[in-house]
């Protein structure tokens, strides 16, 4: 190959008066012709003008020119030019480089002595670099006719159409339910008044019906990949539950939805329903259900109860469909509204604004204002499979029902002549009244379960009979009903019952068997059950001893205060040592004084004997109530179950079988004893498990288990108002501590309606949606899906235009202001809404009280022109304020104070409006506002603001009472805009807002080939400008996609065969996934479409094979030659 | 006694550093005369040989500028460079090199007043050390 020998041109440019005279030109061309290899030298005062190319081209065309330096400004603005002319005279355009000696010499050295040799310098490397440079060519590949709009107001909504409109598929995405942005949200529009609404819903409705333009709507971008004319976004749509396709947008739903939360279309000025549309005129029109994570009451329920669901259910009234939402999870509403341990209420988020919930009484309201005749039974498909159930405690009910409402034949085998284990033989009448539990038992049983009463496992029946009789599955729920012993002397010696024995004889014979004086060990609900009912069943006193303090009694706060009420006595901190006894018969019971000493594995501080504190207490009846353990030797006749160390039942925790395949068991039979929630809870783990069993599906578990590990709480519930007046706690009435201590009738007497209602009307809605279902009930399109998932669509484009808006500034961080404090504070978004039809005042501009202000004050630049938010005018806020005032006279008559830096308007018609409302008679004063405070300097101004200004015209401070202040918050750069701007690679300036190529020519495009700036994320703007600006971001994409193809990069990477060793580092190292190997020759090969010129490869490169075209090791090194 | 003026290679990625150094020109901003600026599309391009190249030819300093992590215009190139350039310093250290005359900054494209900063003070950090003796120290 012939070497051609480097004939360079060198050009020095004046740029008018921006080089020269501070770079002496003439000196720099004049060193510039001693350089090797450089035959013209010569400057001129525009090098990009058209004589300044011809000059190029001519010395090209006539002196043979092979290589050209142009030494002017930055490359990035007219590298393109000169390349062009380059190539124009025939030369590769490669053949070119620029010395940048205006951004880097004039412009930035004051002294023009060093700025000249600084330009030498800059020339010199850049011929020493345009020696070594080669040709490079670029190929066309095709563009995809498609363009992608992030952002769905006005500026998306006019790109999108000017695109669709010239025939590109248009793809628009939108994050919130809507489309129409920000001025959505305004009623009128500044200069001419025009009514927001009536100038954009022609927009929306076209944008919704353009059959080019796929609305994304409540969608976010997750990714954008690719390159010009061939991107690739990942577009998630968040679940609107609602199918979009199928809703009329009647509103039925909305109207029966019992949720109401602030509506932030309104700025929260107003409500809104889980279920809404933020306004009548929205696109699309669909509604939407808002869900947040799940709420705290639920999560916290062991059996998963949608108790904001019931509550929401009592709030409305609607009792029975309280009941249904309860009967999902709970079999026994009313056993659980009495007795459960609520959970819930301790997690409720009300109570860190006030109290709780009272969310078991509104269970048990629920229960007992319902009727169980009308809780809906699914269509149940019978079933062939049998499944008995030994035990009807709460965990044998559980199973029985839900398994026998998905069809299977089910038998309970009971022991007992009634059903209902340690509920019936356990819990005292007096907190559950025996009717209650025959009640819900009956419904239970109602749907077809037989009962057999009176079969004890291992005496009357085995679990082998069972197998004989052929039921697929046995669950055990045999519970935990053996006394543990306190292995103390005389243990054995008459007048020692056990509690659970007690308990037993006392709620089903009522043998009124107690003594006189009676002692009760432990501090659980069972010791404080054995305590009451002793008290009831003839005892004259009756104790409670417990080895630890009264705070640390594991028993209900209820249960220990309805106690001590009805006169039982607690003795804490005594352990008992012995049983005193004289002639086999209790005399009295020995203890020993305790202390608390450190904390033990269960948090609490463990009890300490005190040597030699032994002291005795007289009685003749001793009640232990430590505990039980599980009676497991029937089981174990003809199988061999695993326990655990506790003696209770061992089985797997996620399906509840036992070590013997097709036997589950739940309750305290596995847990020891526990609650009944708890129980219930693990009822259901074992329907799921028995059904799958049956089924042959248990590997399903497995499944489960490892898609639970990737999915994590989001915790967004939403925030807790401040502003929460304090409702107090609706307390169920109770029986007279001195009637009910000689009854056995119920204690606790319930809520009534009104404060059962009230007290739901407490519920914070931490979910939002409550999940009545009353919406999918009511839609008669059937277009509510409460299991609708998110989707991921990709899509393909050739252009990205962003329009993603703005924000407008948080007025609160200006507490001088007032606002959130004041509530007749307002942000100009706030007044927007407060002026609008379809607003929480509809339209009326009205102050909380509901009277119009005779006096209002508008604040202009809060937040903006202010050195320590942003320095920046927002552009809009002087006209918007004036629109206000004119808005505010209209329709109130009010005096109109408007304090401004600056009044800013320029822009057409603008200063004839500013005129305008000036003439209606505003106050303007000049000056920023110092502060706004309820402080009032006349009695007869009580409850009005006072705005403390100076007027810098005349000079004078200022002390304005008002009724009502807007604040003309500035705009900022929207929320999510770093996480767009990263995908793209499009960067923000220190404000937020995105980058354009060039302020003043390329005002739509970013340094990013193919992705366009439409509307305020490029910085503040009104909505003609913003309108005008995506115009012609649509208009740059469709000029780029037109011809169908774009030319590929030149500057990319390349590998050298010969020096490649196949160590596939670069491999590694490429993140575009540009680099292939090729296993025949054992060397690495460039992906030329995919690779970007990136040069990681080049660099890390052992062999040096690796380099991008461009920027090679030659042209790099001799360019820092030339510098050095 | 005329003033040592030190030589500086500054190596900056196209699309921050490079675009903020046209920002500080445009706005007038001035730094001393001493920098060189070398463009690459990305500082993820550096080979350390251009560094050590630097210093041999007579570079008392050598500064690189690129964008904030997670702005990089190629994903990760300025986390590579980083990389390499820590590994860097940690070698040539023990040739008896100042590592302090090696530096890397994140400089944003819209930080025009960040590059001036840091270009003034990098050729004072300069001037303080004196001029550079790599090309006696080194030996390779």
């Amino acid at each position: 190959m012939k070497v051609q020998k480097p004939e360079i041109g060198v050009y020095i440019c004046h740029c008018g008066m921006n080089i020269y005279p501070k770079v002496d030109v003439v000196k720099v061309a004049e060193h510039a012709k001693t350089l090797t290899h450089v035959s013209v030298a010569d400057e001129y005062k525009f090098m990009c003008s058209n004589p300044g190319q011809e000059l190029i081209i001519e010395d090209i065309r006539q002196k043979g020119l092979n290589r050209v330096v142009v030494a002017s400004c930055s490359p990035r603005m007219h590298e393109p030019t000169f390349r062009k002319a380059v190539e124009m005279a025939g030369l590769n355009r490669f053949y070119f480089q620029m010395a940048n000696i205006r951004e880097q010499s004039s412009w930035v050295t004051l002294d023009p002595d060093l700025a000249t040799q600084k330009a030498i310098e800059l020339v010199s490397a850049a011929v020493k670099r345009v020696t070594f440079h080669a040709p490079l060519y670029t190929r066309d590949v095709p563009v995809r006719k498609s363009v992608l709009v992030a952002g769905g107001g006005i500026a998306g909504m006019q790109s999108a159409l000017t695109a669709a409109e010239a025939g590109f598929k248009v793809h628009l995405v939108e994050r919130e339910t809507y489309i129409g942005g920000h001025m959505a949200k305004f009623d009128k529009t500044f200069p001419t008044l025009d009514c927001a609404a009536c100038i954009s819903t022609p927009k929306t409705v076209a944008v919704g019906q353009h059959p080019d333009i796929t609305l994304h709507s409540y969608s976010e971008i997750t990714a954008i990949s690719g390159f010009v004319g061939n991107y690739k976004a990942v577009i998630k749509k968040k679940p609107r539950f609602i199918q979009e396709d199928k809703c009329t947008g009647c509103g039925l739903c909305a109207e029966k939805c019992p949720v109401s939360v602030s509506d932030p279309f309104n700025e929260n000025l107003s409500r809104r329903k889980a279920v809404f549309r933020s306004f009548p005129q929205a696109v699309p029109l669909s509604f939407c259900i808002e869900k947040k994570d799940t709420a705290p009451c639920r999560t916290s329920c062991p059996a998963g109860t949608n108790v904001q669901g019931y509550v929401q259910m009592v709030k409305a009234g609607n009792y029975q469909k309280a009941l249904n939402i309860i009967m999902e999870r709970l079999p026994l509403p009313g056993v659980l509204g009495r007795v459960c341990p609520h959970p819930c209420e301790s997690n409720c988020r009300r109570s860190s604004a006030d109290s709780a919930v009272s969310i078991r009484a509104l269970k048990r309201f629920a229960a007992d204002n319902a009727d169980f005749c009308n809780v809906p039974l699914p269509d149940v498909k019978e079933r062939d499979a049998k499944i008995a159930v030994i035990g009807s405690g709460p965990s044998g009910l559980t199973v029985a029902y839900y398994l026998r409402l998905k069809g299977f034949k089910i038998t309970i085998f009971e022991s007992m002549e009634k059903p209902g284990g340690m509920l019936r033989t356990g819990i005292p009448d007096y907190r559950l009244p025996p009717a209650v539990l025959d009640r819900e038992i009956e419904h239970i049983l109602s749907t077809g379960i037989e009962l057999r009463t009176g079969m004890a496992l291992g005496i009357d029946f085995t679990l082998k009979n069972l197998g004989e009789e052929e039921f697929k599955a046995v669950f055990l729920g045999i519970g935990a009903n053996v006394p543990i012993k306190m292995h103390i002397e005389n243990e054995e010696a008459e007048g020692v019952v056990d509690a659970v024995v007690f308990l037993r004889r006392e709620n089903l014979e009522k043998q009124h068997a107690a003594k006189k004086r009676v002692v009760v060990i432990g501090g659980g609900n069972v010791a404080i059950d054995a305590a009451r009912v002793a008290a009831r069943s003839g005892a004259d006193e009756v104790s409670v001893v417990y080895r630890r303090s009264r705070e640390e009694m594991p028993a209900d706060r209820e249960e220990i205060e309805g106690a001590l009420e009805e006169g039982i006595e607690f003795i804490n901190l005594a352990g008992p040592k012995k049983i005193l006894v004289k002639n086999g018969y209790v005399t009295g019971i020995e203890c020993i004084k305790n202390e608390l000493g450190p904390v033990d594995d269960s948090g609490r501080r463990r009890p300490m004997p005190v040597e030699g504190s032994e002291y005795a207490i007289e009685c003749d009846m001793i009640i232990p109530a430590i505990g039980q353990g599980v009676e497991t030797d029937p089981l174990m006749k003809d199988n061999h179950f695993e326990l655990t160390r506790w003696g209770t039942l061992s089985v797997d925790s996620m399906t509840c079988q036992t070590s013997e395949p097709g036997i589950f068991a739940a309750g305290d039979a596995v847990t020891g004893p526990a609650t009944v929630v708890e129980a219930i809870a693990e009822g259901h783990r074992a329907v799921t498990a028995i059904e799958r069993y049956v089924n042959g599906k248990m590997a399903l578990f497995e499944t489960e288990a490892e898609q639970q590990e990737k999915e994590n709480s989001k915790n967004d519930c939403p925030p807790i108002p401040d502003d929460i007046q304090p409702v107090r706690r609706a307390e169920p009435v109770t029986a007279d501590p001195l009637i009910r201590k000689n009854s056995f009738d119920e204690v606790d007497l319930g809520l009534d309606e009104a404060s059962a209602v009230e007290d739901a009307g407490k519920c914070l809605n931490c979910s939002v949606c409550c999940e009545c279902m009353e919406c999918r009930d009511v839609c008669e399109v059937n277009a509510v899906d409460h299991e609708m998932e998110k989707e991921t669509t990709e899509v393909d484009v050739g252009a990205v235009i962003l329009a993603t808006g703005f924000k407008t500034f948080q007025a609160e961080k200006l507490f001088q202001y007032g606002y959130g404090i004041y509530p007749e504070v307002y942000t100009s978004l706030e007044f927007e809404r407060l002026n609008n039809a379809t607003g929480p005042t509809s339209g009326e501009i009205v102050m909380k009280n509901g009277r119009k202000p005779e006096s209002v004050a508008i604040v202009h630049c809060v937040g903006s022109r202010d050195s320590r938010n942003n320095k920046y005018c927002s552009r809009v806020c002087c006209m918007y304020s004036m629109k206000f005032a004119h808005l505010v006279k209209e329709k109130t008559g009010a005096e109109v104070w408007e304090y401004y830096i600056d009044m800013r308007s320029p822009g057409k018609l603008y200063e004839e409006f500013y005129t305008r409302v000036m003439e209606e008679g505003v106050h303007l004063v000049r000056g920023r506002v110092a502060e706004i405070t309820d402080l009032t300097d006349r009695r007869e101004d009580d409850g009005k603001l006072t705005v403390v200004a100076e007027n810098t015209l005349t000079g004078k401070n200022m002390r304005t009472p008002v009724d009502m202040v807007i604040l003309s918050v500035g705009l900022e750069s929207a929320e999510g805009s770093e996480d767009i701007g990263r995908m793209t690679g499009v960067s923000r300036d220190k404000d937020g807002w995105f980058n354009e190529l060039h302020a003043k020519l390329a005002p739509v495009s970013t340094p990013i080939s193919g992705i366009f700036l439409a509307g305020c994320c490029q910085g503040p703007k009104d909505i003609p400008d913003t309108v005008a600006q995506a115009s012609g971001a649509a208009g740059e994409a469709i000029s780029l996609l037109s011809r169908g193809s774009v030319s590929t990069k030149a500057e990319i990477s390349f590998i050298d065969p010969e020096l490649c060793a196949g160590c596939r580092t670069c491999i590694e190292v490429c993140a575009y996934s540009a680099i292939d190997f090729d296993g025949s020759k054992n060397i690495s090969v460039v992906n030329e479409t995919l690779c970007q010129g990136c040069g990681s490869c080049s660099s890390a490169c052992p062999a040096s094979a690796a380099g991008v075209k461009h920027f090679t090791d030659l042209q790099l090194m001799n360019e820092l030659e030339g510098f050095l | 006694m005329t003033q040592f003026s030190p030589k500086i290679i500054v190596f900056v990625c196209n699309w921050c550093t490079y675009t903020a150094a046209d920002l500080a020109g445009t706005s007038r901003l001035p730094y001393p005369p001493e920098i060189r600026m070398i463009r690459l599309m990305c500082t993820g391009m550096i080979d350390t040989k251009y560094i050590l190249k630097a210093f041999l030819d007579g570079a008392d300093g050598v500064f690189i500028g690129g964008c904030h992590p997670g702005d990089c215009h190629y994903i990760d190139g300025n986390l590579k460079a980083e990389k390499r350039i820590t590994g860097l310093r940690e070698m040539i250290k023990h040739f008896g090199f100042d590592e302090q005359r090696l530096q890397l900054e994140w400089i944003g494209a819209s930080e025009g007043p960040e590059f001036q900063k840091h270009m003034i003070d990098f050729v004072q950090k300069i001037k303080d050390l004196g001029q550079g003796q790599t090309r006696d120290l080194m030996i390779l």
